[in-house]
């Protein structure tokens, strides 16, 4: 009725004004039919993909504890203020800067505290996290806290926010083994492009966080939030909780762990520096490591966020490496705790006795080496011996003229089977295989044919052998089992959150020496008389009311083609002797009484965890001392 | 008995216009609101409470124009226009800049006074032609001068969108009237060349004169080439949000103060009210929405064209045409900017948009479409 109005005066023109405005609602409603109706969806998607954001929340990583169930490491709240930058009024993507600087300018001057960020952050927190809090001031202290608290009605825009923070409450204890953790590098690309604000889980940087860090990570949540054009937060649509890491308990005691790190560090040294230095602690039966210890150390706990960065670089830059594993992660030549070794290789290879009796005059001719002849490290010389007081006074010649006898192959072969030259499969991961030279190495690697001077050297574990700290408490703790070696492990159990166990360690057999029982004993036996006979060069490692075998060591090492003022000094053992339980070694880089300090730190850790009285006799009342 | 006869002009209306218009009102006023509602909390500028009161006035202005006899208001056409002509020079004068145009007087847009007195004049110019003279091409020229003279002066504020809106109008007169269409060809194709011509070498004087490129080219620029990705973020940013508002709207909408396009601020607050209260609208209500709202203003210009159709003479019929166009100018152009088939001109949606001098003007032109139906001849 309305439309056909105007055409009843038949006015032509009139009619034709009507059909052009009737087909102008027409394009309208068609296009509007388009776009709101067939392509709805896609603009939907468009309105969502520039305001919808998800934000990934990490999960709180899971505790490490030791055997006991004591706490080694966990998280605690950091109270931190933060600023929203929806809230200061910030409008425009120009003026974000200079509005959260006179902002932060005000909050500063009211908390008497230094403004530290930069203009770059706040651009790169814009740019990145726009509608997430800013974390200003980080880790405050509980009267920061309270006067911020006081004040905060008049700080719009700021808000104290916590956030978990790992902790070590035992410090450095252990921190080599334990680790620490830092911002991850790299990310996962799905994650990233599932959350449009990744915040990345602090990820495990060394030792048992870097190793178990896919069960202690937990698996992250998620919120999902509205921003305005600004790219700020607008509303919050909804969230899902992370769930928090799985438990590691480790195979550590930390009582054992803090003896044995009390007595390294009491160990004198010689070059006055911090003592250098490592002791693995094992449990024979198992493979288990009870304590390892690696000295000079760090505090895991700096290189959580809010430490000034002087303190990591101090740390990361010290020429000491505090940083580096030495009882993993460092080789040095084993020197003579490579004779039970050699002497056990010779025994199964069949090509000398126990009985050799070999006459040491203090050193001996080898090839055309007159001038040079091989030395004993008692340079009056041993006088006649056979195998037992050999390895008991640790007599280089013997070793020399045995060792050649066996041959450089069957003593390699024997070396291998102690695990030396490769990786002993510790469950956490990165160590340094060592080197077990043979023949065919030297040519490759020198150019030089492997000649009897090299076996002798060997022998008594010179030449070019190369072994970690827990290489040769495995190595102990082979000879104390008689044979059977064990891979060494720290991580007991790995538990979910919820308790249920998803990894328990087991003990596992790596390989049986192929020696008899018999051999492995003469062996075992000279160790104990090492330790605990008159004039045994392992004397100091003696305790009282405790039978201890061992063997001392001290290895020469080169650097720039210059000796250095102090050897290095070694002890590897195990107690009781009928039936073993621990086996130890210890690595001092710059002893000040040799080897005879290495065998002192043995002693004393062996008298704590067994609960013996004093120390063995001392070494000053036998005046022995081993090259 | 003065009372009784306009009691009786009043019994007269053409109800279903005043339903139509009072109905947009009411979604103006309703709409405004959510424009401004910016979530829970929020504050709310009083916009719909000032709209509220503009239709309150535009009530009066409608109901004393629509019952003094259109005939009497048009023998004044002269002065209306000398007036409207002279306020244009006045605020181009002394009009403080606001946004780089010259455009409020007293609160006031001269721009819309001038569009009605144009109006008028030209259709009481028409009327006085005998059907000889209005074919002459003499008559062409004098409306465009006539036209001429109020485009030049808004076009120097400057307000495109509303010095254009007076050429559909002139020309839709002219038509209706009896001009040849030969000669509206003519003058058409002049006007064209014209602004082929003049358009750049205004816009290249303006950016020799003020250093930067003139908005206007980069809103024709921004609907030419809508997949710059420059246009995404600068003079882009407005059209694309919109068409993202009324698309995401749907069949049904979001529902009302759900817009979230508005609510987080995409659309943009400060010309939202105004410029793109339809994408508003469309994003809550969806295609329903902007179904109701089309078909409201199918309702006014169809009972508008009715009116012309019926009016008791040639006066009435060009005043009531006029309307019709200049109030579909407006609709098309802004419901076509929301959704990218126009340029952005910033022309307000009549009756819908806030801005009390366009709901005053739109009034008084509906009130005048009410006073050619009410003084109809009946038979």
């Amino acid at each position: 009725m309305i439309i056909s109005a105007p055409f009843r005066e038949n006015n032509p023109r009139l009619r034709a004004i009507g059909f052009i405005i009737a087909s102008g609602f027409l394009v309208l409603l068609i296009k509007l039919w388009t776009v709101q109706v067939m392509h709805g969806k896609s603009y939907d998607s468009k309105q969502e993909a520039q305001s919808l954001r998800r934000i990934r929340i990490p999960a709180a990583r899971g505790e490490i504890i030791d055997r006991n169930g004591v706490v080694l490491a966990n998280n605690r709240p950091s109270y931190d203020i933060a600023i929203y930058l929806d809230q200061l009024g910030v409008s425009k993507k120009t003026n974000i800067v200079s509005v959260a600087q006179t902002n932060l300018v005000t909050m500063s001057t009211a908390l008497g505290m230094p403004v530290t960020i930069t203009d770059t952050d706040i651009l790169t927190h814009y740019e990145q996290r726009g509608p997430l809090p800013f974390p200003v001031w980080r880790d405050l202290r509980p009267e920061q806290v309270a006067a911020f608290a006081e004040r905060a009605s008049n700080l719009p825009g700021a808000d104290l926010i916590v956030m978990p923070v790992r902790r070590y409450p035992q410090g450095s204890l252990a921190a080599h083994l334990l680790g620490y953790v830092g911002r991850a590098d790299e990310s996962d690309e799905d994650e990233i492009e599932k959350f449009y604000y990744y915040q990345p889980d602090r990820i495990g940087r060394q030792g048992v966080e870097k190793a178990c860090d896919e069960y202690l990570r937990g698996s992250p949540g998620g919120r999902t939030i509205r921003v305005n054009p600004a790219g700020l937060l607008a509303e919050d649509l909804g969230e899902k909780g992370a769930e928090q890491g799985g438990r590691v308990t480790l195979t550590i005691d930390v009582r054992l762990q803090r003896i044995v790190e009390k007595e390294l560090a009491a160990a004198p040294s010689s070059d006055g520096k911090k003592l250098s230095g490592a002791v693995v602690l094992l449990d024979v039966r198992t493979g288990e490591v009870l304590a390892m210890a690696s000295l000079p150390s760090f505090d895991p706990n700096i290189f959580n966020p809010g430490t000034p960065v002087q303190t990591v670089n101090a740390v990361l830059n010290d020429p000491q490496h505090p940083m580096l594993n030495r009882a993993t992660g460092a080789r040095y030549p084993p020197g003579s705790t490579f004779k039970p070794i050699t002497l056990l290789a010779g025994l199964a290879s069949g090509a000398i006795s126990p009985q050799d009796i070999v006459t040491c005059s203090g050193s001996l001719v080898i090839g055309n080496w007159q001038k040079h002849p091989f030395h004993c490290w008692n340079l009056t010389g041993h006088g006649p011996l056979d195998a037992y007081t050999a390895i008991k006074e640790s007599c280089d010649v013997w070793f020399y003229e045995e060792g050649m006898k066996t041959g450089v192959d069957a003593i390699t072969k024997m070396a291998g089977e102690f695990g030396l030259g490769q990786p002993t499969g510790f469950d956490i991961g990165t160590e340094t295989r060592g080197l077990v030279p043979t023949p065919a190495w030297k040519q490759e690697q020198q150019g030089v044919k492997w000649w009897e001077g090299d076996t002798a050297q060997l022998s008594i574990g010179q030449s070019y052998l190369l072994v970690t700290p827990l290489q040769m408490a495995c190595v102990a703790a082979t000879f104390a089992n008689r044979g059977t070696s064990l891979h060494p492990y720290v991580v007991k159990r790995i538990e979910t959150a919820d308790g249920q166990v998803v990894h328990e360690g087991q003990p596992d057999v790596r390989a049986h020496l192929n020696a008899t029982p018999q051999q492995i004993e003469v062996v075992r036996h000279a160790m104990l008389g090492a330790v605990e006979d008159t004039g045994g060069t392992a004397r100091p490692a003696a305790v009282k009311g405790l039978s201890v075998a061992g063997k001392t060591g001290t290895a020469q090492y080169k650097v720039a083609g210059k000796e250095l003022p102090a050897n290095r000094a070694w002890f590897i053992g195990f107690a009781p002797y009928d039936q073993p339980q621990v086996a130890i070694s210890v690595l001092i880089e710059a002893a000040g009484n040799g080897s005879h300090t290495a065998a002192g730190v043995a002693s004393a850790i062996f008298a704590q965890i067994f609960g013996k009285g004093g120390e063995g006799s001392g070494p000053s009342e036998h005046g022995v001392y081993e090259d | 008995m003065k009372i009784k006869y306009y009691i009786d002009l009043v019994r007269r209306m053409d109800w279903l216009l005043f339903s139509a218009m009072v109905a947009l009102a009411v979604a103006s006023v309703l709409f405004i609101y959510s424009a401004s509602y910016h979530g829970p909390g929020q504050p709310i500028k009083n916009l719909y409470e000032m709209q509220t009161i503009w239709f309150a006035v535009g009530l009066l202005v409608y109901l004393a124009v629509s019952l003094v006899d259109y005939r009497l208001i048009c023998q004044w056409a002269t002065i209306w226009y000398v007036v409207a002509i002279g306020l244009l020079v006045l605020v181009l004068a002394t009009g403080r800049t606001i946004d780089g145009a010259r455009r409020w007087l007293f609160g006031i847009q001269p721009a819309e006074t001038a569009k009605l007195a144009t109006l008028l004049t030209v259709s009481y110019y028409l009327f006085h032609h005998t059907l000889q003279t209005r074919r002459e091409l003499k008559t062409v020229w004098v409306t465009v001068a006539m036209l001429g003279i109020p485009f030049v002066l808004i076009m120097l504020e400057p307000d495109l969108g509303s010095a254009l809106v007076l050429i559909p109008m002139c020309f839709a007169l002219m038509f209706v009237a009896g001009v040849r269409v030969k000669h509206l060809v003519l003058a058409a194709i002049l006007g064209i060349v014209l602004a082929g011509v003049g358009l750049p070498i205004m816009w290249k004087l303006k950016e020799k004169r003020t250093g930067h490129p003139s908005y206007q080219k980069n809103r024709l620029t921004v609907f030419f080439h809508p997949d710059d990705p420059l246009t995404l973020t600068g003079a882009g940013w407005n059209l694309n949000q919109s068409k993202i508002a009324v698309g995401s709207g749907g069949m049904t909408g979001k529902g009302y103060l759900q817009g979230t396009q508005n609510l987080l601020g995409y659309l943009p607050r400060h010309v939202t009210p105004d410029d793109f209260l339809f994408s508003v609208i469309a994003e809550e209500e969806g295609f329903a929405g902007s179904l109701v709202v089309i078909g409201l203003y199918a309702a006014l210009l169809f009972s508008g064209l009715r009116i012309a159709a019926n009016a008791r003479d040639r006066l009435g019929m060009l005043l009531a045409t006029g309307v019709v166009v200049m109030l579909f100018f407006h609709v098309f152009i802004n419901v076509g900017m929301t959704i990218g088939l126009m340029p952005v001109t910033g022309l307000p949606l009549p009756l819908l948009s806030y801005g009390g001098s366009f709901v005053l003007a739109s009034m008084t032109a509906l009130g005048l479409l009410q006073n050619v139906w009410i003084h109809r001849r009946i038979y």
